[in-house]
């Protein structure tokens, strides 16, 4: 545990180095405030409910962004000679990147909190729906990034690693969203596509609800895929 | 302390390296030589647990670098090739974060670290940021970090490469004065920086261990033949027939050099020519102006073994 924690503070650190987190940094707040004052109005609900289901779309294209280079740079620099020559498990090895992903994804949220206090000063929220959008929010964050950790072991290309995991988070939310709508599919197939579609499980955590079989959903689908990049890793020692 | 067993490494078709076996006992130096390409650096990355073998078996005090690879891991301070340091990092930063990753408690960090700033000439620059720092100072940052655990095996791959005459000195002292402390194995492909460190010498070249021992026993190999150059006033047809007809000599070669003539003279095995010919020049009453046992160096025989390899290479596709 002390090598994972190890691993995330040195991630957290170098992301705080490089020039493309502050991009997504800027562009996580500009957008967050967009689609917040798009629906900020009179007579409209004191909620974050809208700005929640805008951010889980807008994650999409911004999370790749601090995960594309977890590991490919390790692979990229030769630096995870070092890190694989070390007693350093390669589970200890994925679980300390996403970490520090994550640690960082909750840097990004903070400047949103500004918008919670922008309700409290023109309305009276109710706090319950705010804490679970929350933790929906870190649980989504905690997928994308998952996605991305496992991208980032495919490739020591960063680019390459940042569209693959754009585009699995797609299939799990766009073509998801468009195909479950498509007359030609059959509705069995529809429902299961349904029980896949990420914005479809947020949905419940914007309005309030804390749903074990939601909360389900994204841990084991994390969890599935922090796997799979483990898996990647050591695979890569067999070439 | 190294012990290394029948070591075989495919790349899909391409032999790496092929039988590999060696020992390696405590506090020794060994020097593994071989040029560009030879396996060294897949035989160290086996050794450390980087790369797993295709076959055979490698152990570091005992412990299985491929089953008991953790345990194995500990014991090796490991400086890679490249030398691949986190660019971002501030020199301290990093030796602490690797002192982590080694499961040093933090008192013996700063302890060790300390020691290794010491021992590597990095007081200067501890506040510094890697990325900023020279090559030659880079490296001692990534000898420092192989150090900071004291492990009881130190391997260095090409510790030295691209680093300029003043730097290699310093980092040929540093090795010699951790001398005793650690047993060591340290690449390279260039023959006066392993002959000048090591107790012993291990040549590679295609995969294969071409030769095994200490400087000096390699040098006495290659020793063994040596010819006996001469050179004096006379014309080259009496030189060449005189010489022929000393005992114990094997062939002549002149070549006139204006009014002088330089022969070559190669022994037969086991003889010693200088006395004779000495003989032969004053019976003939040349002028000579030099004689001399042409002592083929470990260079030579280092570049005749890595003329082969091209060979080997093709021998293992076939």
């Amino acid at each position: 545990m002390n090598h994972v924690i190890t691993i995330a503070k040195r991630e957290i650190t170098s992301l705080f180095y490089s020039p493309i987190a502050y991009v997504v940094l800027a562009l996580f707040a500009l957008g967050s405030s967009l689609i917040f004052f798009n629906a900020f109005a009179p007579s409209m609900p004191a909620s974050m409910q809208a700005t929640f289901q805008g951010l889980v779309w807008l994650m999409i294209l911004l999370l790749p962004g601090i995960s594309m280079r977890l590991i490919s740079d390790e692979f990229d620099s030769g630096t995870i000679e070092l890190l694989m020559t070390s007693p350093l498990t390669d589970t200890q090895l994925v679980l300390g990147k996403w970490l520090g992903a994550m640690g960082f994804f909750l840097t990004l949220l903070i400047p949103t909190l500004v918008l919670v206090g922008v309700i409290e000063a023109f309305g009276d929220p109710d706090y319950g729906p705010l804490l679970t959008g929350y933790i929906g929010l870190l649980l989504v964050g905690g997928f994308y990034l998952a996605i991305g950790t496992f991208a980032s072991a495919i490739s020591r290309n960063q680019i390459i690693s940042y569209m693959l995991t754009v585009f699995t988070i797609c299939l799990f939310t766009f073509v998801i969203f468009l195909l479950s709508r498509a007359s030609f599919i059959p509705l069995k197939l529809q429902q299961a596509m349904q029980f896949m579609f990420v914005n479809g499980h947020f949905e419940d955590f914007g309005k309030g609800i804390l749903d074990l079989s939601r909360v389900v959903y994204f841990v084991s689908s994390t969890a599935f895929f922090l796997f799979l990049a483990v898996k990647l890793v050591e695979s890569k020692r067999w070439r | 302390m190294i012990h290394v067993e029948n070591l075989v490494k495919w790349y899909g078709p391409t032999r790496a390296v092929y039988n590999i076996s060696f020992d390696v006992p405590e506090g020794q130096i060994v020097g593994f030589l071989g040029p560009n390409g030879a396996g060294k650096s897949t035989t160290i990355r086996m050794l450390t647990g980087y790369l797993p073998p295709t076959s055979g078996a490698a152990s570091i005090d005992g412990m299985d670098v491929t089953k008991e690879s953790e345990k194995a891991r500990r014991q090796i301070g490991y400086l890679p090739e490249s030398t691949p340091l986190y660019m971002e990092m501030r020199v301290e930063e990093f030796l602490h974060f690797r002192g982590k990753l080694m499961d040093m408690p933090r008192g013996d960090r700063v302890k060790a670290i300390d020691y290794v700033s010491d021992r590597c000439g990095l007081q200067q620059i501890r506040k510094r940021v890697i990325g900023q720092l020279s090559k030659g100072n880079r490296q001692r940052v990534g000898i420092a970090q192989a150090l900071l655990h004291d492990p009881k095996v130190l391997i260095l791959d090409e510790p030295t490469s691209g680093l300029d005459p003043v730097q290699i000195g310093a980092v040929r002292q540093l090795i010699q004065e951790l001398k005793g402390k650690h047993t060591i194995l340290l690449s390279s492909h260039i023959l006066p920086e392993v002959e000048k460190t090591a107790d012993r010498v291990i040549i590679i070249a295609g995969g294969q261990i071409k030769a095994d021992g200490s400087p000096s026993e390699l040098r006495q190999r290659v020793g063994q033949g040596a010819s006996v150059l001469v050179q004096v006033k006379a014309s080259s047809e009496s030189v060449q027939k005189a010489f022929a007809g000393v005992e114990g000599v094997e062939a002549v070669e002149v070549h006139q050099q204006g009014e002088w003539v330089k022969a070559v003279v190669k022994p037969k095995p086991g003889s010693e020519l200088r006395e004779r010919l000495g003989q032969t020049i004053l019976t003939n009453g040349w002028a000579i102006r030099e004689m001399r046992n042409e002592t083929a160096s470990l260079e030579q025989f280092f570049i005749q073994i890595t003329a082969d390899q091209s060979q080997v290479a093709e021998e293992s596709v076939a």
